[in-house]
């Protein structure tokens, strides 16, 4: 998986957010759109997508888009 | 209070269900406890007051064969508890036919289905009570709760229905709606701890706890409710009020 795709379904998440806020840097955790349904509705893209389950942890301990598709990366090598 | 009732009590592996099976069994009911998970469930059966007035009996309720098994295997009954449940967090754009499934066939397809054959064999007895345990998210509209909350919302129109189709023979039937209660279901939620913490402050009496429930199932299958039916009871703390 391709970060780039990873980010692509990661803004898909947001209704109001532009797509071009969202880099592997970015702190999703301090935008404004940002919501415990947004959260879940991440957990269940990673899902959905990637076949990864993922729960609050993951996100919880995950700063940047780039922490978050690391942990999913570690999961999939395991 | 109960003594001498035959009581089965679906999912009483774990959470409310067990503490119900622990409850009742001090008010000495003779007890079938049923559930999936085999360890937990003779964990449950050990710790009852009385294990020996008690059976239990491991079963998928969502199987149909084991369903008919053990409808095969019951006594006639005085009172049933139905615990059996799954909760998930899913945002309606992330329902699948898989996800439907998963939630309806244990909260609600499985409970009809058994009741179905209760009543088809005349296995409850006149004066019987049937509780439902169902949930105060199916009187509310909590993001990403819409499987839980409808197939709750099913077992209430279940329960209003059958109140009065069974209330010829004095067969009742009520449903308890908890608010947030501490159970492992909580632990095992795909929602974050943090947000649960924030959320107590919303009940005005606390979350509750299992007993709780227990406590409030006790009084439905006794006479002493002997003349409620068809009710939809919010056992949430408060935390509806506000």
């Amino acid at each position: 998986m391709e970060i780039q795709t990873f980010i692509e379904n990661f803004a898909a998440q947001f209704e109001e957010t532009e797509i071009s806020v969202f880099t592997p840097e970015t702190r999703f955790k301090d935008l404004d759109e940002w919501s415990s349904l947004i959260a879940l509705s991440v957990i269940m893209m990673v899902d959905e997508e990637f076949e990864i389950g993922i729960g609050a942890k993951e996100i919880i301990s995950s700063d940047t888009i780039y922490d978050l598709y690391n942990v999913i990366l570690s999961k999939t090598d395991n | 209070m109960l003594s001498g009732k035959n009581i089965l009590i679906t999912g009483a592996s774990s959470g409310i269900g067990a503490e119900i099976s622990k409850e009742l069994s001090k008010r000495n009911a003779n007890l079938i406890i049923t559930g999936r998970n085999e360890k937990r469930l003779h964990e449950v059966f050990l710790n009852l007051h009385d294990p020996e007035k008690s059976s239990l009996n491991i079963c998928d309720l969502t199987v149909e064969d084991e369903q008919v098994t053990l409808v095969k295997n019951l006594p006639q009954l005085d009172g049933i508890v139905f615990c059996a449940g799954v909760n998930e967090y899913i945002p309606v754009k992330f329902i699948t036919k898989k996800k439907i499934d998963k939630i309806f066939n244990v909260n609600y397809f499985s409970v009809l289905l058994l009741i179905q054959k209760l009543l088809k064999n005349k296995l409850i007895n006149k004066g019987a009570s049937l509780v439902f345990i169902s949930s105060i998210a199916s009187q509310l509209g909590v993001p990403a709760t819409t499987l839980y909350a409808a197939s709750k919302s099913s077992l209430n129109s279940t329960v209003r229905v059958l109140a009065v189709e069974l209330a010829s023979m004095k067969i009742r039937a009520n449903a308890i709606c908890p608010g947030i209660v501490k159970t492992p279901m909580l632990d095992n939620s795909n929602i974050e701890s943090s947000s649960f913490i924030a959320q107590e402050k919303e009940y005005p009496l606390g979350f509750g706890d299992p007993i709780d429930i227990a406590n409030a199932v006790s009084f439905h299958l006794s006479e002493e409710s002997r003349w409620l039916t068809g009710n939809i009871m919010i056992l949430d703390g408060g935390f509806t009020l506000q």
